[in-house]
């Protein structure tokens, strides 16, 4: 070989290396500790998208053996379509070659440098080759490959190709298809908050359809660490569909770029065609604000015009992008996410919807759990998603820590120092950015940066679950309260008369207007249930009149009305009084009374309804009860009326005036019956003292 | 000055009787049963000029059952009053631990620790105005030690009256005082001393009896193992009222023996309903004190931050409201400094007998 050829290649080779040496911070292989998180990100988030788009559930097994030296080998494998023989080489060899990259739609990827680096990786710093198995449904056997990079070629080598059957190492079963990759690289394994263990939980959490299981092992075999998260739903994420850029998410190198390669003839059919949200009216108005003529060919655009459409896109008024491309966790699997990964008492979940900024669709979602093993001490645990991708190093710096940091803790019960940083307190929140352009700070992708309407969004969904986290701590304590009142007058109060009386060799004294004194309140208590043998979920709502008067309630609950729910063994009957909602009218209940009401939901899964809301229509307090707002309710009403006469004319609906009538036969008159389930709550007191007393 | 407290068991019953009749009334009325007791905080403690100590003042809390906690100490003071009554009639004690352990079979009515039955016990005091030990309640600490010239006699188990010379019929440890010092129980009898020495540490109080201290200076030394035991005070009490010999404290320089010092002297904020029988108002803080750290130039701890807060509670308590403890404490927090009484070894064994005390003592017209 000539010298200056044999020098140009070596250049070659050398740059490819140190490309990658020199960006390794941005590849996410710049510790040894971080290199084996970044291998299992890679090669999971492969996983998770391959399943994703072949429509399969996802079973992933990630393996970490410690090596001699600092080195550690990894496998991972998926239940995944596998990848066919001829395309091997293109996945896991070329660098920088993502079919995502033009797309527009909500990915994992888009992250840049993929499994190819890891192949890299190992290749330069353990000197191995990468072991791939792959079997897709259609072949009978499966590929049996070893992997190096050509880095003069920016391309693979395969070597030691075999075909053979697959058996799975536990069952000795054939794998009928799935993707196996091993290799070896120069990593450290490291436990915490920035593990590969913490980043498999985060990935179960927001991935709750896939069983993700970790085990990490010694040199001697002993393992160090492990986890098996399993999936809480079958339902595979919605399939996201690709939009078209939105104008006002364009840059001007783009839209020069789109013009040159278009094949449109006309301006106006290239900005109706190429772009979302732009109709005929709009493309004519962006045309005249950029002086621009009709009919005037995209190839022969001038940057000095490319540059006036650019400003002429933000004078006009355009649709917004369609949202369907986001693929949003959706709250009641990120409830189950979480209580997968977390131990707590109380989770509020919400999806908040899709919004737009700089023409392109994001979407909000926020968990936050609380109470149960979460350790009380501390900032509360962040977690932090971007399309799914958990996002695990500069929280600090991150638009979405900023977002939580936003709102002010205290109001909503947790600790939060000086109404500035990472409240504290027994609770996780999970934050979820869905969208088709996530701007991250730097190319290291750890964490979002500023836009305002993101950061308004992750406020108000802070907002949100802030105050269902509110609800759920003053219930808990109004809970708490009437549980010690009940044993105080219930099993303290005889006591003490009892004992005294005892000591002093006096009558007893009556105990019924103590108690009235006592509590002097009407207390509810509900409390949820699952009956297992006929899959109901169950709930009792109880009326305690600890009280002089007679008092008379109409309870209402809300309950997870849907399409497959119904209320059920409902011996009380009662009205539904707007969707979700159900009211029952209780017979008069007198001092020192009680009441149940019983009834079951039919529909639901186990755990699916864990927080039921009670209110009540009638004079005073009722303690555990909230007053239900007459105007609110009949705002709502009407509002469920009109969607419904809007939406479909076959089922008939009720007129507004008949709800209305109907709302108020429901409303309590005053008999005096002493009927229906209603306990005395001290012996003693007779009928006529309550008709005395009132 | 005497002082007969003894009340008969008769008069003990009644008076818890009458936490019950409170209770028993109120309900009888339909009013949610209640117990009054005298607010328990140094905001409600005030010098009593006649008895020359630390009382509570007039500020009153009423107990109610309106919430469950306080319903459940008024079960307890029941069951507490029926327990007492049963030892009474049987003529047995029990230490506080005992009753709290007995308390697992009173239902509702169970302590949930030690603190809270001690709690309840204490209330009980002050409503009846009787001593815990009308009730026959011990406490578990044992009292003190003495050393020195003094002589008592202790009635024993069988009831026979037995007499000790704390200097000839007792070892190193001394003549260990027995938790109730009353004169059913013990008599003082004779004394050939000038003071009485109040010693916080063992080590200090080892060192001043190995050195002879008790011989050479005419003293008789008390231990007092930390914050001292009710009969500790109550015996020092009594050597004063009875012998008239003045009490001097000899203590760490630290906050804590502050305290010490003041509930010897004026009273304990939890024991301030019986103050008129535990505090000498005549004791004097001999040492360690601020001045001394500086003086004798003592190895020195820097103060915690729990020490400080100490002390500025100490600047508002109105036992320390003298011109000299103000100034000691203002000292102590400018120099920011603590010391122990055995930091005086810094000067050798003997430094404390032989040159410390002499001086500390001669300054107060002790000579020997």
């Amino acid at each position: 070989m000539d010298p200056a050829e044999r020098l140009s290649s070596k250049q070659k080779q050398i740059s490819i290396s140190e490309f990658f040496e020199k960006n390794k911070h941005f590849l996410g292989f710049d510790t040894l500790q971080r290199s084996i998180i970044t291998a299992v990100k890679e090669s999971v988030d492969n996983s998770l998208d391959a399943c994703e788009e072949a429509r399969i559930l996802p079973e992933i097994n990630v393996e970490i053996n410690r090596m001699k030296g600092d080195r550690l080998r990894l496998i991972t494998q998926d239940n995944g379509p596998g990848i066919p023989r001829e395309d091997i080489e293109n996945v896991f060899g070329k660098f920088l070659l993502g079919s995502r990259f033009h797309a527009i739609r909500q990915t994992r990827g888009q992250q840049g440098i993929g499994i190819t680096g890891v192949v890299m990786y190992s290749q330069l710093t353990a000197g191995s080759k990468t072991k791939v198995v792959s079997k897709i449904a259609k072949d009978s056997s499966a590929v049996f490959v070893e992997l190096g990079i050509d880095t003069r070629r920016n391309r693979a080598i395969k070597s030691g190709e075999t075909r053979d059957t697959w058996l799975d190492e536990k069952t000795k079963e054939s794998i009928s298809h799935g993707l196996r990759v091993e290799c070896e690289m120069r990593a450290k394994y490291q436990r915490g908050r920035q593990s590969v263990h913490q980043y498999l939980r985060m990935t179960s959490i927001v991935n709750p359809h896939a069983s993700i299981s970790l085990v990490v092992r010694d040199r001697d075999g002993s393992i160090i660490e492990e986890g098996a998260w399993q999936r809480t739903t079958e339902r595979l994420p919605r399939e996201v569909s690709e939009i078209r850029p939105h104008p006002h998410g364009i840059q001007l190198g783009s839209l020069q770029r789109m013009l040159k390669e278009s094949e449109e003839r006309k301006m106006t059919s290239f900005l109706r065609h190429n772009f979302s949200g732009v109709s005929m009216r709009a493309a004519r108005e962006i045309l005249a604000a950029a002086g621009l003529d009709e009919g005037r060919s995209p190839k022969r655009i001038s940057s000095d015009d490319a540059q006036g459409m650019v400003s002429a896109f933000r004078k006009v008024k355009l649709l917004s992008p369609p949202t369907d491309c986001l693929s949003p966790i959706e709250d009641l699997l990120i409830k189950k996410g979480l209580s997968k990964a977390i131990d707590s008492r109380f989770a509020s979940t919400i999806t908040r919807g899709p919004k737009v900024t700089q023409g392109n669709p994001f979407q909000i979602e926020v968990g936050l759990v609380f109470g149960g093993n979460l350790s009380a001490d501390g900032p509360i645990e962040v977690l932090r998603f971007a399309n799914r991708v958990p996002l695990m190093y500069q929280q600090g710096g991150c638009l979405l820590t900023k977002g939580l940091e936003a709102v002010d803790w205290k109001r909503y019960g947790l600790d939060h120092p000086g109404g500035k940083g990472i409240p504290k307190g027994p609770a996780a929140v999970l934050i979820h950015l869905a969208s088709t352009n996530v701007q991250f700070t730097s190319e290291a992708k750890e964490a979002v940066s500023d836009n305002e309407e993101v950061f308004e969004e992750i406020r108000l969904a802070m907002l949100e679950v802030g105050r269902g986290l509110k609800g759920h701590l003053k219930k808990s304590s109004q809970r708490k309260k009437a549980r010690e009142k009940f044993e105080l007058i219930n099993i303290i109060l005889p006591e003490i008369s009892k004992k005294s009386s005892e000591l002093l060799s006096r009558e007893e004294p009556d105990l019924a207007p103590i108690i009235t004194k006592i509590m002097d309140a009407v207390f509810c208590e509900e409390e949820l249930g699952w009956d297992a043998e006929r899959k109901i979920a169950t709930c009792s709502i109880t009326i305690y009149n600890y009280t002089a008067r007679a008092r008379a309630y109409t309870i209402l609950a809300k309950w997870p009305e849907s399409e497959e729910t119904s209320i059920v063994e409902n011996a009380l009957g009662g009205k539904k009084q707007a969707n979700g909602l159900w009211a029952w009218r209780l017979d008069t209940l007198n001092p020192g009374s009680a009441t149940t009401i019983h009834f079951g939901v039919s529909g639901l899964r186990k755990g699916e309804w864990s927080d039921a809301e009670i209110f009540y229509r009638g004079n005073g307090e009722v303690i555990g009860a909230t007053k239900i707002d007459e105007k609110l309710l009949e705002e709502l009403r009407k509002s469920e009326a009109l969607e419904a006469a809007e939406s479909e004319f076959q089922n008939p609906v009720e007129p507004i005036s008949q709800l209305k009538e109907r709302a108020e036969q429901s409303e309590v008159s005053q008999p005096l019956s002493l009927e229906g389930g209603q306990t005395s709550l001290f012996g003693n007191f007779s009928t006529n003292d309550a008709e005395e007393v009132e | 000055m005497t002082i007969d407290r003894q009340k008969t068991k008769e008069e003990v019953v009644d008076a818890l009787h009458g936490v019950a009749s409170e209770m028993h009334d109120k309900m009888l009325k339909g009013n949610p049963p209640t117990m009054t007791l005298p607010v328990r905080s140094k905001s409600n403690i005030g010098f009593d000029k006649n008895l020359g100590v630390y009382k509570y003042g007039k500020k009153k809390t009423i107990r109610d059952a309106t919430s469950l906690g306080s319903a459940r100490q008024l079960l307890r003071a029941l069951h507490i009053t029926e327990f007492v009554e049963g030892m009474i009639s049987d003529g047995k004690t029990s230490t506080l631990r005992e009753m709290y352990y007995i308390s697992e079979g009173w239902g509702h009515g169970k302590f949930s620790s030690q603190n809270e039955s001690n709690g309840v016990s204490e209330d009980l005091e002050i409503v009846t105005k009787c001593l815990r030990e009308d009730f026959g309640l011990r406490p578990e600490e044992d009292g003190a030690r003495i050393i020195g010239n003094v002589t008592f006699e202790e009635r024993n188990r069988k009831g026979d009256w037995m007499r000790i010379n704390c200097r000839d019929d007792v070892g190193d440890s001394g003549y260990g005082v027995p938790y109730n010092v009353e004169s059913e129980k013990l008599r003082m009898i004779d004394e050939d001393i000038d003071f009485v020495m109040a010693i916080e540490t063992g080590g200090m109080f080892d060192r001043l009896v190995e050195n002879g201290f008790d011989e050479e200076a005419r003293c008789a030394l008390v231990h007092l193992k930390g914050q001292p035991a009710r009969s500790t005070r109550r015996i020092m009490r009594r050597m004063s009222d009875q012998w008239n010999k003045p009490i001097m404290v000899f203590a760490d320089c630290d906050p804590w023996s502050f305290r010490i010092y003041a509930s010897i002297a004026y009273g304990a904020i939890k024991t301030a309903h019986i103050s008129e029988y535990l505090a000498t108002k005549e004791a004097t803080y001999l040492g360690i004190t601020a001045d001394d750290i500086l003086a004798y130039d003592l190895p020195s701890d820097d103060l915690t931050k729990q020490d400080l807060n100490a002390l500025n509670a100490e600047l508002s308590d109105p036992r320390f409201a003298t011109g000299w403890w103000q100034e000691q404490i203002q000292l102590m927090q400018e120099i920011g400094k603590k010391a122990e009484q055995q930091s005086l070894a810094k000067y050798g064994l003997d430094f404390v007998t032989d040159t410390y005390l002499p001086e500390k003592l001669g300054a107060l017209g002790f000579t020997y």
